[in-house]
Formats: C-alpha cells, sequence, structure tokens
C-alpha cells in the first residue's frame, strides 16, 4: 500500500513537472530575460561556424522582441563574397522582412552554398535588420575549412562475447554523429565467413541497412551475429562500419566460440534393424558419430532391452571421438529364450559428459528351425509307418 | 512273408477311373455348386466391406480371404465348413458303395491288388479336392484383382498359396477318415452319419468341451478369476486339448498365415510383449514356422487315418 501511494505521488509530479519544463525549454529566453533588458535583437547561437568549400550549409538566427513595440524590421545580408550565394529563409521560404511580436522570436536561417572553388580563409557576413527604431547588425564569420574532423563515432558496449555455436551473439552499438548536420548512416558488419550478421533496432525486430543520426545526437543499434552451426570453437573477429557520406567510423568485435560435442548413433551404412534367434546371442555394429564442433570424451555405451533380453557393448566405453569422426562399436544382443518371433524395440544410448544420443534398433526374433526340422522328422516316421504297413499287410 | 510286385501297380488305373467318377457324378457336382456359391458370396460380402472400411493396409489382399460381412461369416470360416463336407461327401462311400454294389470282388480279380485300390481311391479324392480348391483360389485371386483392383505382392500370394496347400491337407484329413469309416462299416449310410457326427462333435462341439474338460483337470486359480483372467495352466490345458481337433489346428494355420502380424499361436505373457513393436508383420518364412507344428499335425493326422483304414482293409474279407 505505501509503496504504491509513493509512485502514485511521484506520477502526479512527474505530470506537474512535464510541462513545465516543456514550456521552460522552449521560451527560456523570455522567461529567463531580466527586466531591464529590454528591446529587440539580432541573436544566432553561433556566430562563427566552419563550413565545406562545394556544401550548402544553414546557419540558424533569430529575431527577439523584449518588451517592445512590434515593429516592421527589413532584412539584408551584405559582406556575401563573390559566387557564394546566401539567401535568409523564414519558415522555409525566403523572406526579405520580419515582424517579431512583443516578447517573442522570430526564427530565421541564412543557406550558403559555398562554390566549390572558394578561396581557404574566413569571411565575415552581416545581417542586418533595418526598422523605424531599430538597426540591428549582425556579423556572422564563416571559415572555409578543407577538413572537417571526425563526423561519427562507433562506440560498441559489450565488445567480446562469448556462447556456443547454436547461440546468436548481440552487440550493442552506439552511432554518435558529430557533424554539424544530420545524416543518413549506413551500417554493415563484416564477419569470417557463413557468419550471419545483422543489424537491428535495439528493441525491435526491423532489420536495419541505415538509420538516421541528427546531428550531435548518438543512436544505439544491435549487431547480431549468428555464426553457422558447424562453426569450429575458436576466436572469431568482426568488424561493424558505419558510414555516412564521407564519414566512416569502425569498430573490432571480438567473439568467442566454445565448442560442443554432438553424439550420434547409427548402424553400419545407416541400417538399424538386426536378425536374432531366441536365446541366441547376435552381433550388431554400432557407428558413434561426433557432430558436434568440440571432441567428445569417454563415451558410455548403454542399451535398454526388453526384460529378460541381454545387450553388451565391446568395448564398454570409448574414451575420445574427434569432431566429424566416428568410431564403431559392436553390440551384442541376445534375445530372452521365451521371445516370441517378431519385431522388437532394443535402444542403444551413447553418452559423454552432458551430450547424449540414442536411437532405437529393430531386432527381428526369428523361432529356431528346430521344431521345423523336428516336424518334418514326424511326418517321416508317418510315412515310415505307411510304408511298414504296406510291407506287412499288403496283399500281393 | 514276402510280397511280390508293386503296390502301386493298377494304381493310375483305378485313380483315373475315380478320378472320372467323382468329376462326373452328381454328388460332386452339387457339392461344388454349393461351395463356389457360398464362396462367392463370402467374397463379395468382403470386397464390400473393405471398399467400405479398410484404410490403408500391406496386407489387403489377405483382407479377401479373412474379411467378414455380417451376415454371413468369413471366407476362411466357410471353407473350414465346407471342405470337410465336401472330403465327407466325396469318401463315405468310397469301399462299402463297392461291397453294396458287389463290384468289390469283381475290381480285384482283375491285376489290380488291394493296396492300389485304397491308395487310388485316395489320391483320386484328394486330387478332385485339390482341383476345386484350386479352381476356387484362382477365382478368388481373379475376383479380387477384378473389384480391388490392386494386385498381390509377392509375399501375399505366397501366403494365400500355402493357405491353399494347408486346405487341400485338412481335405485329406476328413477324406481319410471318411475312407477310414467307409472300409469300418458296410452301410454306406452309418458311414456317412458317424463320418459327419464325428465331424461336429470335433469342430463344434470340442472347443467347448476342452474348456470344461480343462477346468475339470485343472481347477482354476480363484486369484486369476477374481482379476478376469484365465489361468495359465487351464489355459494351456485347454489348447491342447483343442488341438486334438483338426479344424482347431486349421484356424490356427490359417490365423498365422492369413494374419502377418499373428506372432504366436498359444498364450502370451505380457513380459513376452515388453518391448515388442506390435502390428509388425512377421516374414512370411516365420509365419509358416509358427503354423509348422500345426501343419505338421494335420499331414500326420491324414497319414495315420490312411493307414488304419488300410491296414483295416487288407485285413478284411473282401468276397461277401
Amino acid at each position: 500500500m505505501r509503496s504504491g501511494f509513493i509512485v502514485a505521488v511521484a506520477a502526479a509530479f512527474a505530470v506537474l513537472i512535464a510541462p513545465l519544463t516543456t514550456t521552460f525549454g522552449l521560451s527560456a529566453m523570455a522567461e529567463d530575460a531580466p527586466k531591464d533588458v529590454r528591446g529587440i535583437f539580432l541573436m544566432s547561437d553561433y556566430p562563427a561556424v566552419t563550413l565545406r568549400p562545394g556544401e550548402t550549409s544553414t546557419i540558424s538566427l533569430r529575431l527577439q522582441n523584449y518588451d517592445m513595440t512590434p515593429e516592421r524590421l527589413g532584412l539584408s545580408v551584405t559582406g556575401v563574397p563573390v559566387g557564394w550565394t546566401a539567401t535568409l529563409l523564414g519558415g522555409g521560404q525566403p523572406v526579405a522582412a520580419a515582424m517579431p511580436a512583443a516578447n517573442s522570436s522570430v526564427s530565421l536561417s541564412l543557406r550558403l552554398d559555398v562554390p566549390k572553388n572558394a578561396a581557404m580563409g574566413t569571411q565575415t557576413i552581416t545581417v542586418a535588420a533595418q526598422g523605424n527604431a531599430s538597426n540591428l547588425q549582425l556579423p556572422i564569420n564563416v571559415t572555409l575549412a578543407k577538413d572537417l574532423p571526425a563526423k561519427l563515432t562507433l562506440t560498441p558496449q559489450l565488445p567480446d562475447l562469448r556462447g556456443t555455436s547454436k547461440s546468436s551473439f548481440e552487440y550493442q552499438l552506439g552511432i554518435k554523429n558529430d557533424s554539424g548536420k544530420k545524416l543518413t548512416v549506413s551500417l554493415s558488419a563484416q564477419g569470417p565467413q557463413n557468419f550471419d550478421t545483422s543489424f537491428t533496432e535495439q528493441y525491435g525486430t526491423q532489420e536495419l541497412k541505415a538509420v538516421p543520426v541528427d546531428a550531435g545526437q548518438s543512436k544505439d543499434v544491435k549487431l547480431k551475429v549468428t555464426p553457422p552451426n558447424t562453426a569450429a570453437a575458436g576466436d572469431y573477429k568482426i568488424i561493424a562500419r558505419v558510414a555516412a557520406e564521407d564519414a566512416s567510423a569502425t569498430a573490432d568485435l571480438a567473439m568467442t566460440i566454445t565448442g560442443q560435442p554432438k553424439l550420434e548413433i547409427s548402424g553400419r551404412e545407416g541400417l538399424v534393424s538386426t536378425r536374432a534367434s531366441a536365446g541366441k546371442e547376435s552381433t550388431v555394429p554400432v557407428i558413434v558419430t561426433n557432430i558436434g564442433t568440440a571432441p567428445a570424451d569417454d563415451i558410455q555405451l548403454t542399451g535398454s532391452t526388453p526384460s529378460g533380453w541381454k545387450i553388451t557393448f565391446d568395448p564398454k566405453t570409448v574414451d575420445r571421438i574427434a569432431p566429424n569422426d566416428n568410431k564403431e562399436v559392436q553390440a551384442s544382443i541376445t534375445p530372452t529364450e521365451k521371445a516370441i518371433a517378431g519385431d522388437y524395440v532394443t535402444t542403444v544410448r551413447a553418452s559423454a559428459r552432458g551430450e547424449s544420443a540414442s536411437t532405437n534398433f529393430r531386432v527381428t526374433v526369428t523361432t529356431s528351425t528346430m521344431w521345423g526340422i523336428a516336424g518334418v522328422g514326424i511326418i517321416g516316421v508317418a510315412l515310415l509307418v505307411m510304408v511298414g504297413a504296406v510291407a506287412r499287410f499288403g496283399r500281393r | 512273408m514276402q510280397r511280390e510286385g508293386s503296390a502301386f501297380s493298377g494304381l493310375g488305373v483305378v485313380m483315373l477311373k475315380e478320378l472320372s467318377d467323382h468329376l462326373t457324378s452328381i454328388r460332386m457336382r452339387v457339392l461344388e455348386w454349393l461351395v463356389v456359391l457360398i464362396a462367392l458370396a463370402a467374397l463379395y460380402g468382403a470386397i464390400q466391406q473393405i471398399k467400405d472400411t479398410t484404410a490403408e493396409d500391406p496386407f489387403l489382399f489377405l483382407r479377401l480371404f479373412t474379411t467378414s460381412r455380417d451376415p454371413l461369416p468369413s471366407f476362411v470360416s466357410f471353407l473350414s465348413f465346407l471342405v470337410p463336407l465336401m472330403a465327407i461327401g466325396l469318401g463315405f462311400d468310397a469301399v462299402n458303395g463297392e461291397h453294396n454294389r458287389r463290384t468289390l470282388s469283381r475290381i480285384l480279380s482283375q491285376p489290380i491288388y488291394r493296396d492300389a485300390l485304397l491308395f487310388g481311391k485316395f489320391l483320386a479324392g484328394l486330387v478332385t479336392l485339390a482341383i476345386s480348391l484350386i479352381a476356387l483360389w484362382l477365382l478368388v485371386v481373379g475376383l479380387g484383382l477384378l473389384l480391388i483392383g490392386i494386385p498381390p505382392g509377392a509375399e501375399e500370394i505366397a501366403r494365400s498359396f500355402v493357405f491353399l496347400l494347408v486346405t487341400i491337407v485338412y481335405a485329406g484329413v476328413w477324406l481319410a477318415l471318411a475312407l477310414l469309416f467307409s472300409v469300418v462299416f458296410r452301410s454306406a449310410a452309418t458311414a456317412a452319419l458317424i463320418t459327419l457326427g464325428l465331424w461336429l462333435l470335433v469342430t463344434f462341439i470340442w472347443p467347448v468341451l476342452s474348456g470344461a474338460l480343462a477346468q475339470i483337470f485343472i481347477p482354476p486359480d480363484p486369484r486369476y478369476t477374481a482379476l478376469g483372467l484365465q489361468t495359465p495352466a487351464t489355459a494351456q490345458l485347454e489348447q491342447i486339448l483343442a488341438r486334438f481337433s483338426p479344424s482347431t489346428l486349421y484356424a490356427e494355420i490359417v490365423v498365422a498365415l492369413l494374419d502377418p502380424t499373428t506372432r504366436a499361436l498359444g498364450p502370451i505373457y505380457l513380459s513376452q510383449l515388453q518391448g515388442a513393436v506390435l502390428g509388425a508383420p512377421l516374414p512370411f518364412g516365420e509365419s509358416v514356422l509358427i503354423a509348422w507344428p500345426q501343419m505338421v499335425g494335420m499331414i500326420a493326422t491324414a497319414i495315420v487315418l490312411f493307414v488304419i483304414g488300410y491296414v483295416i482293409f487288407q485285413r478284411q474279407e473282401v468276397r461277401a
């Protein structure tokens, strides 16, 4: 009850705080502004930027009015170098004037098309807002540079994983966009042959080929690596690579596959049936194969038979079977004396440490032909009696 | 005393004459029609039943012989009734008929030995029965092919063929018995009645009687009775007694041959069934081996019955 109450209170606070912070974030300037600041200002968060020749960039501007009567302000851009194109955009369209209301702001952006052959160095572009009462100037320093620092970083959270060849390995990767604009980052990974790699959302199953990352933001994705079932035990390297436009980043990931023995039992040439006479021993070859990725040690062979039957193996235990290797064992099956003719099921089991396999062998019990011969003897005796009768009682 | 000459000289003559007599006699014709019509009815019922109900079955063809449809019994149960009737019908007046017609001494005045006469009569009867049974078997196989449309496998043919041979041997047992009584009794009617009576006794009454006798000799154990089970010793004795009847033997052979899943003909302990794959058919040779003691019993019975008849006939006064 008490904890429930606390949760409820916390939730109520959260509800109260959430709208507050939102408002706060949106109009921080207006609310926080000291009362003695009055006037209309032309502002930019970053009035000095670095650009690359041949690119189009936008610089965000803002016209802010604190406690002043709204005024029409004509906008102009001066100091644009020859060959450059500077356009003032408001609400997505080129604008020539702006009119911020009292205690509010108008967002503007300056779009700069820098030609490819523009000279290196710093240029100063001045944005001016001219009204009846105000005359605002904002110089913006534009520095042209050939090489910007790397824009993407890729950080794996857990770069080294361990598992069996049947498990799938999941790496959490953080992609950070350190460049000044939103990028569509393409994702790729390179693993050993036959290893299946796929990127998915962090909480989702949709496979990804590329993911958009906002400027200055980071995004987490998941790289799932599925090794082939036959992958041998050992260490493997996977290189995850993200690329956008001309930036790229790689991360080295490692995985360790621990091998596992896996046993399989069959008869010679796949034959899992045999014939046996009641009470007589018959031998059937049993082939134990290790189809796993690690050697199987100390393999015990056992069998379960109908009651009264006997089953023994020669040898009883196999010391070691390497992966993809097999050993032949002779199983001797003795049906009980009282077994009636027909098919019976005998299970042969091989168990190494923690791994076992079993197969049903079908044993066809045949009845002894002894009685058949005895029957022929009885008929023979009957015929002899007849011959004797003919010889003794015949009337010729 | 030294015998001269072969016991079989004149055998061919007697056999051929008897055979032609049998095949042209009204009695044989009536018996044949009876058997053929009843067999056809049973077969038709079986085919209808197979078409209606049988799902996949590896031995569909053998079902022709064993499937029954109310109110008719199956083909094999018809055969187990009719084959003795046919055999008795052919044999009951074999020797005493000759006596009564006073033809016996006339035949024996020919260069034909008594040995050959009896052998010939027996063989002629057996050949007659074999001919009609083979014809009947072919009829069943042919009709089965025609109406079911599935050709029988080699094993089905082998099983049904051995079944045919066993049926001929079964006919031989009753023929030998009929021949024996036709030697012993001078009146054909007496011989016929006694043979038929014996047939009724061993076929219908003996199975019930053997159960009762077994319970007298080995009273059932109350512990088994309380569980609703038969006492093993009593059941064993009952089966031993029941097997004195050729019809029991015949029925057991038929079950082993025509139902390949039969694994044993005697009582089975549950412990023997542990681990057994139930419903798995036995190989043909195994089925024959299971029924082999019964077959031996029937063949030996036929020979012994014939030999008894033979000895009595040889010692009889024929000039009457």
